[in-house]
């Protein structure tokens, strides 16, 4: 069966003054009707990758495909089936969101009729449907981030790749779009999402790949990359940990103020640490492992 | 996909002015006022008000081609538009027509008000029109491949730079050859008024209108130079442009 984007040993270079390898030989595999996340710090090439399988940078080497097309030479085919929101997109200030999506579905050979029927429904789902005659320049920030997002949902595209869509967004906006983006997914749409904002990856998608320095360095569902971490169970302590006879400097053991986090393979242990805090008088919770834990585990917590 | 691509220049032309003739009609005017000004100092010292009208006329389409080119573009690109548009099954050459197209839907009324004016005070008659509005789309053509061809190298800069550069080329490019000023007053330099599209285009009007008389082994010379220019600079363009990044 054909794959929504395949790509094999990507290499992409940036050659100037300096030259930077963004990319260092990254396969994936996307399935159709699937939504993807590409999860990473800023840096790590996401945007890149992304860049490159829409069809706006070309590789340095390697193979990349989208619906069983090839990049290097079918780019105009693929535009066809995708439509892309770039990260950090800014919108024209006179331009309203009907005029976003109305214009935009137009480019993409959808009938008068047909873009305005597409427009509206986009701009109701969003929640945009009142502020449609309104310019940008008068809408907040994340109206006009959901006007662009709404041009996007309007092309009816059958791969959508989306850049931290939701990057500025408040968090009611944010679940917003991640149910309209479930929604695409429901119906056979496959979408392929940067973001560096792990619950939005974790809460979201059906498969994630941690991006780290131009690598893969994990594939797979949220649950399994969370396993990838060995431990389990983390415990919140406020308070000196010296006070429950234990090393702040444990390898286990993350300092956030005057707040701890310790990590359990165990779930016995973990609860003994906290009925033992609890007995103290101390606060103390305990929790799953998050995919942001796993997260910081697998990049090795190094900003570089 | 012929009739697509027709479709796509129409579309991002009205992108890129129907949003302006809503909500800020004013620039209409503007683009008009801005090539209007010399004609107040042509009328105040007595001068030939025709020149100054073909002068009029060739600066708008010169100003607004060149600027729209660099500043629209360079815009896109900062608003990330393009990326936009480049993952969209657009083509390149819709995309500059289109852009390129817009300031002129919004400079025609201008254009309208030179040419009606002009036609009333005999400045133009109805065939030299024909060959008025010929040349002033050559004009247009090469202006706006020129300023694509700036936009193109001058890719790293921010929109402001490019906003500056576009401004200042358009004026000069205005005034400093023979367009408001006929190309008379240079005497034995008057060739000079072939090098620019600007100047060249005003002379060939002026032929048409019969305020400049030249020989027929000039005026094919000058045909060809603004013809060569336009088919040059399109094609410079053309090839320099990069609509994916290498």
């Amino acid at each position: 069966m054909i794959k929504a984007v395949e790509t094999n040993e990507i290499v992409k270079v940036y050659r100037g003054k300096q030259e930077i390898q963004a990319l260092k030989g990254v396969s994936l595999s996307i399935d159709n009707g699937s939504l993807f996340t590409l999860l990473g710090q800023n840096g790590a090439g996401k945007t890149t990758f992304l860049r490159i399988i829409s069809t706006q940078l070309l590789p340095t080497k390697g193979e990349a495909f989208v619906l069983g097309l090839n990049v290097d030479t079918q780019e105009e085919e693929i535009r066809q089936h995708i439509t892309v929101v770039p990260q950090d997109v800014a919108t024209y200030g006179n331009f309203t969101p009907w005029e976003y999506c109305y214009y935009f579905t137009l480019l993409r050979g959808l009938s008068k009729h047909e873009a305005e029927e597409t427009s509206k429904k986009a701009l109701r789902s969003l929640g945009l449907w009142d502020q449609r005659n309104r310019t940008c320049a008068t809408l907040s920030g994340g109206e006009r981030k959901r006007a662009v997002i709404s041009s996007a949902l309007a092309s009816d595209a059958e791969v959508l790749m989306l850049d931290e869509p939701t990057s500025g967004l408040d968090a009611l906006a944010r679940r917003e779009v991640w149910s309209i983006l479930r929604g695409l997914v429901k119906r056979g749409k496959t979408i392929l999402l940067t973001t560096h904002i792990m619950e939005e990856a974790e809460m979201i998608s059906d498969k994630v790949a941690v991006m780290h320095k131009g690598m893969i360095i994990a594939e797979g569902t949220p649950e399994r990359i969370k396993h990838l971490s060995k431990d389990r169970f983390r415990v919140a302590v406020e308070g000196s940990l010296n006070d429950l006879g234990m090393n702040e400097d444990d390898s286990n053991t993350v300092k956030l103020g005057n707040k701890f986090l310790i990590y359990y393979k165990d779930e016995d242990e973990a609860l003994e640490l906290v009925a033992k805090a609890l007995k103290r008088g101390m606060r103390a919770e305990i929790a799953p492992v998050t995919l942001e834990d796993a997260f910081v585990k697998l990049v090795g917590g190094d900003g570089d | 996909m012929k009739f697509k691509r027709i479709k796509d220049i129409l579309v991002i032309a009205s992108i890129k002015s129907v949003p302006d003739l809503k909500r800020q009609p004013l620039i209409l005017l503007l683009l008009g006022l801005v090539s209007s000004l010399p004609l107040f100092f042509i009328i105040v010292y007595g001068a030939d008000i025709s020149h100054g009208l073909v002068g009029a006329m060739i600066s708008t389409v010169s100003f607004i081609g060149l600027t729209a080119a660099i500043q629209d573009v360079a815009y896109d690109r900062f608003l990330k538009m393009r990326e936009m548009m480049v993952a969209m099954p657009v083509h390149p050459l819709s995309y500059a027509l289109g852009v390129a197209l817009a300031p002129l839907i919004l400079a025609t009324p201008g254009l309208i008000f030179f040419g009606t004016i002009s036609l009333w005070i005999g400045a133009l008659t109805l065939p030299s029109l024909f060959w008025a509005s010929a040349v002033l789309v050559l004009c247009w053509a090469t202006m706006s491949s020129i300023g694509f061809l700036i936009s193109t190298y001058l890719q790293k800069a921010p929109p402001y730079v490019l906003g500056n550069i576009a401004n200042v080329l358009g004026l000069l490019l205005s005034f400093i050859p023979p367009v408001y000023y006929p190309e008379e007053i240079l005497g034995t330099f008057s060739w000079i008024s072939t090098i620019f599209p600007t100047s060249n285009a005003t002379s060939l009007i002026r032929v048409y209108t019969g305020s400049l008389n030249l020989p027929f082994e000039t005026i094919v010379i000058r045909w060809s130079v603004l013809i060569i220019a336009a088919v040059f600079f399109a094609a410079l363009a053309a090839a320099k442009a990069r609509w994916r990044e290498p």
